[in-house]
């Protein structure tokens, strides 16, 4: 958190009202590195050329997906390189096939992350596997369901993306609705139904009364979500499913509290969650609760009074407006004014996903080996990324990573001593160190295809230049980049590095010209990678 | 601003110069245990142990006086009364907690029961925002040892470290900080995941712009100036120091990472606390096993606990460093007093929490809960101690903290609990390396008297006995003896049944037993 009184410039703009301002490479990337994990710099000229507008809408679009394909000895049932995800388990010890495809579904989350498209589809997915952060279930398939449940809806309907994951059979597992039941219910899900998806926790404002709803609502929902049960988990025989069983219901009358106009809930059997959702959708409350998180995600994190009562409130109005369907306000939030005020730029530290991806999306560096060997390296960064705090497919709780909502320091939390140090190693490592190496393959930072895409390569200053404006969202003081220059062309002459250059271009495929043009590339790469100035979006 | 030596008695050179086996010990820690300024407050340490999750309290500290309402309740998951590990008649560990059953017997662990706060929050993350805070106000975003921290070192983290304090004021074992060191600028914990490897980071001179991005870079650059300086310390100390114990198991991650922790204490470092974690604790499900309700995995967690628990204390006894070292667990809530139907349990109200060394006054605080036959739904067990003044007391008792300055460090009105303070009294936190001394206690339980019997040197004794809210209730003895062995009758038939606490203290080494007053 700032203290108030060292924020000297209060923002622009609090309005949502299109922003009009220029459009350049500051303002494109901008939007670029809030929408992607890494922009290039081929991607962020052509943001520019496109206009905000343009962009913005074709950023809001969600490209098609592959799906995860078999690769380890263990998958028995999916043919090797086909997908597994509309396959039965097979008969007997199912643990070799599972663990065959779970890591499988792991290495195809970060085989999206680095190979995404010009479109927010992979930010708007890790803000929802945030938002619901729900573990791996014990069926890929289901894990899989889950995950594409999400993709599904990640620019649709906000209530509707609930509903449906209320009933997911890897949500009925995560938060106990298999063993919720009129006999024994369990409030697990009914809580955090409230607290952390739809309505938000506020204030304890009496016993048990959370400003949103009360302890009497918890145990009402837990009877109202009753009755569902997920079947067929890791089966031979069928795909797994979520039925209603009428039998395990609570068919009695449940009474609300207050914050929901004392209203009742009869009977409603297999729809009855539903018609739960629906009331408890009603309540403005869901809409502000979910735009607040969208703006800490998307925006910064701090939700002063001013950005509540302005940018929040007129997000949430947005919403409302539109039935709970995100689009409209990503494509208000993404196009106002406050979106693109200089006090928002470079708000957020990079989360574990962001400083990896920033570092191979932004250098175009993506492994092009066989199935077996590319699916290895993304396990590998998976594990990274594990260490560094994020686990893609394992939140630490229900709660989500605690940076996106732990307040004081919130994505300060990405950084410690710990995880700074890890960070710089990671960055030596697939720099100058030679990265992954798997079966033979070596793969890492792709310094030329990054050097390559520039303005112009050949200028020792257009590289530094273009180096600051692709991965600083406030870009370099005078002195640091004379100093990545210096490291660029060894202390030579700018000329020098423009030979150099010219070499390599006129020798194609030849290492004797490429080697020293790679090496004087990763060396700055290497010591970007480790500045405070990289570690921000 | 706070006085920290209020309690310390200054203790002599010749007081700790006794020559004792310090096998395979490394050099410098000998010079610096033996030869080194007396000890005091100064020298403590804190060890905090985050059960997160939510810790089942009533299937691991057991009261047996409640077990048949419990069988009602909890029938799914009960531990079975012969598997108890009773600590005194009526209350009883978990049977996978053996290690932290042996230390109680011989007084280096105990619990303070029920301990929660009012209108018990059931959020996860509300409430270990409270417990971390120690402030019920939403408002406040300190932890409570960073605001003690931030009273003592003005100006952190800018100012730090420095000559006067080179070493990190506290560390959290793995790799994020604990909300417990919250201090108003920066968290005074250290995230740390192996002493042995920290390294040099590129120093920046990147600035404040006065925006969010430049409290960024302010952050960043500073977090590297320190993380170096730390890191080299900790190193430093990780290398000088030892460990003994032949206890740790490597594939307990707590063992492991409070084996460091033994390491670097030994090793010279001067830092004050150090927080662990272990994740698991929200058993909502399969907290038992079906077919064995001693098994599963509250069972698992709980013994990676007590383990690792006794392995440190082990250490610390080894390394001759056991009096500097008190340690405490918390968990965000306890559980619901019924189970549910998936062999677990949800979340519920107050808990016991563990404390463990050897400056312990009182080992069982507080009664056991009531269980009725017959409870409301979603009922937990009530909060009878509030765990702020769990931490008052332990920052009187442990770094001496004056209560003046406590008080001003919470929000309600302070009671302060005799926790943590049986080796201020007459010093004997400078004598943990004398040799310890044997107590018999006969007929122990006792009706209407009982003896104690112990050796003494030619000094001053005092006999005490307590009861379990702290309160001195007799004093059998308290004066100059011989050097010889004693026994000293008192009565008890003042006293009402129940269980006390009898304590002598002597420079030659103190110690204490509990006794039981029967009807």
């Amino acid at each position: 958190m700032i203290p108030d009184q060292t924020i000297e410039q209060t923002p622009v703009s609090y309005s949502l009202s299109p922003y009009t301002g220029s459009w350049t490479k500051a303002e494109a990337a901008h939007l670029l590195r809030r929408t992607l994990f890494g922009p290039t710099n081929q991607q962020i000229l052509d943001t520019v050329s496109l206009g905000m507008n343009a962009a913005v809408s074709s950023l809001l679009t969600m490209p098609v997906t592959g799906q995860p394909l078999a690769y380890d000895p263990g998958e028995t049932v999916a043919a090797f390189g086909s997908t597994w995800v509309n396959s039965l388990y097979p008969t007997g010890n199912t643990q070799p096939c599972e663990s065959a495809r779970l890591t499988s579904l792991a290495a195809w989350m970060i085989e999206r992350v680095n190979k995404e498209q010009y479109s927010i589809a992979e930010k708007m997915c890790l803000f929802w596997q945030n938002h619901f952060a729900a573990e791996a279930c014990l069926d890929s398939v289901a894990n899989y369901n889950y995950v594409k449940l999400i993709y599904d809806h990640a620019l649709g309907n906000f209530r509707d993306l609930v509903k449906q994951m209320t009933i997911d059979p890897c949500m009925l597992l995560f938060l106990n609705g298999a063993t919720n039941n009129v006999f024994d219910p369990n409030e697990n899900y009914a809580r955090e139904f409230l607290e952390l998806y739809s309505i938000g926790k506020g204030p304890q404002t009496g016993p048990g009364d959370y400003t949103n709803y009360t302890e009497d609502d918890v145990a009402a929902g837990a009877k109202i979500f009753t009755g569902w049960i997920p079947e067929n988990l890791r089966s031979s025989a069928a795909a797994p499913v979520s039925t209603y069983n009428s039998i395990l219901h609570d068919q009695t009358t449940k009474q609300l509290s207050y914050h929901f106009g004392n209203a009742t809930i009869p009977n409603g059997g297999a729809s009855e969650y539903s018609n739960y959702i629906d009331l408890v959708f009603q309540q403005d409350a869901c809409a502000t609760f979910i735009c607040s998180k969208l703006y800490r995600y998307f925006v910064n994190y701090d939700l002063t009074t001013d950005v509540m009562t302005n940018v929040v409130a007129d997000m949430a109005q947005t919403l409302i407006t539109n039935n709970y369907d995100i689009l409209p306000v990503m494509q208000q939030l993404l196009t106002s004014e406050h979106f693109y005020d200089i006090s928002v730029r470079g708000a957020i530290i990079r989360g574990p996903i962001e400083n990896v991806f920033g570092m191979f999306n932004a250098t175009g560096s993506v492994p092009n080996f066989d199935l077996v060997t590319n699916y290895t390296i993304y396990l590998n960064m998976y594990y990274i990324m594990d260490a560094m705090g994020q686990s893609y497919l394992a939140p630490p709780s229900v709660g989500g990573w605690t940076a996106y909502y732990l307040a004081p320091s919130f994505s300060k939390l990405w950084v410690n001593s710990s995880l700074l140090k890890l960070r710089s190693d990671f960055a030596s490592w697939q720099t100058v160190y030679g990265g992954f190496n798997i079966n033979g393959n070596a793969f890492q930072i792709d310094a030329l295809t990054y050097l390559d895409g520039l303005s112009l390569p050949a200028d020792a200053t257009t590289v530094i230049d273009d180096t600051a404006d692709v991965f600083c969202p406030k870009g370099l003081s005078t002195i640091e980049k004379l100093t990545l220059k210096a490291i660029l062309t060894n202390g030579l002459p700018d000329f020098e590095w423009t030979i150099q250059y010219n070499d390599y271009q006129s020798n194609p495929g030849d290492p004797t010209y490429s080697d020293p043009v790679r090496s004087r590339v990763e060396l700055v790469l290497a010591k970007l990678f480790r500045m405070p100035q990289y570690q921000t979006i | 601003m706070m006085k920290r030596r209020n309690f310390v008695k200054t203790v002599g050179l010749a007081s700790v110069a006794t020559p004792f086996m310090l096998k395979g010990m490394k050099f410098q820690t000998i010079g610096k245990e033996l030869f080194s300024t007396p000890k005091s407050l100064e020298d403590r340490v804190l060890v905090l142990i985050r059960l997160n999750g939510g810790n089942d309290g009533l299937n691991t500290l057991i009261p047996l006086d409640q077990y048949d309402n419990l069988a009602i309740q909890r029938p799914n998951i009960l531990i079975p009364e012969n598997e108890v590990l009773s600590l005194t008649p009526t209350l009883g560990l978990h049977p996978a907690m053996t290690g932290m059953k042996s230390l109680f017997d011989t007084n280096k662990m105990g619990v303070v029961q029920n301990v929660g706060y009012p209108e018990q929050n059931r959020s996860h993350f509300r409430s270990m925002d409270i417990w971390t805070s120690g402030m019920m106000d939403q408002s406040v975003t300190t932890g409570w040892l960073g605001r003690t921290f931030d009273a003592q070192y003005p100006n952190y983290p800018d100012d730090y470290p420095n000559a006067q304090y080179p070493h990190p004021f506290a560390i959290s074992m793995g790799y994020e900080v604990s909300a417990t060191c919250q201090g108003l600028m920066a968290n005074f914990s250290q995230a740390l995941n192996n002493p042995f490897d920290t390294f040099a980071l590129d120093p920046s001179s990147v600035t404040d712009d006065g925006t969010y991005y430049g409290s960024h870079m302010a952050f960043l650059a500073n977090l590297i100036n320190q993380s170096n300086s730390y890191g080299a310390a900790i190193n430093d100390a990780a290398d000088n120091g030892n460990t003994l114990s032949t206890l740790y198991d490597d594939t307990n991650p707590l063992a492991v990472q409070m084996r460091y922790i033994a390491q670097m204490i030994s090793g010279g470092l001067e830092t004050k606390v150090y927080i662990l974690n272990i994740d698991g604790f929200d058993t909502h499900d399969s907290q038992v096993e079906q077919s064995d309700v001693t098994t599963g995995n509250h069972m698992l967690l709980l013994k990676r606990l007590s383990d690792a628990v006794t392995a440190f204390q082990d250490d610390l006894h080894l390394l001759g460093i056991e009096h500097r070292v008190a340690g405490m667990t918390f968990s965000e809530f306890g559980r619901q007093v019924a189970s549910n139907a998936s062999e677990g349990t949800d979340h519920g109200d107050a808990a016991p929490l563990f404390l463990f060394g050897t400056c312990l006054n009182t080992q069982v605080v507080g009664p056991n809960p009531q269980i009725d036959s017959v409870i409301t739904d979603q009922a937990g067990v009530p909060m009878q101690i509030d765990f702020r003044d769990v931490y008052a007391s332990l920052l009187r008792d442990w770094f001496g903290v004056d209560e003046t300055s406590v008080q001003s460090l919470f929000e309600h009105q302070v009671t302060f609990y005799d926790l943590m303070n049986a080796c201020n009294l007459v010093g004997v936190d400078e004598l943990d390396a004398k040799k310890e001394i044997e107590v018999l206690l006969y007929p122990n339980p006792c009706v209407s008297g009982t003896t104690i019997r112990f050796q003494s040197e030619n000094e001053y004794v005092r006999i005490e006995v307590f009861d379990l809210n702290g309160r001195s209730v007799l004093v059998p003895l308290d004066r100059q003896l011989n050097a010889q062995q004693h026994d000293v009758y008192f009565e008890t038939k003042d006293l009402s049944a129940g269980q006390y606490v009898v304590k002598i203290r002597k420079e030659s080494g103190s110690a204490q037993t509990v006794l039981y007053r029967l009807q």
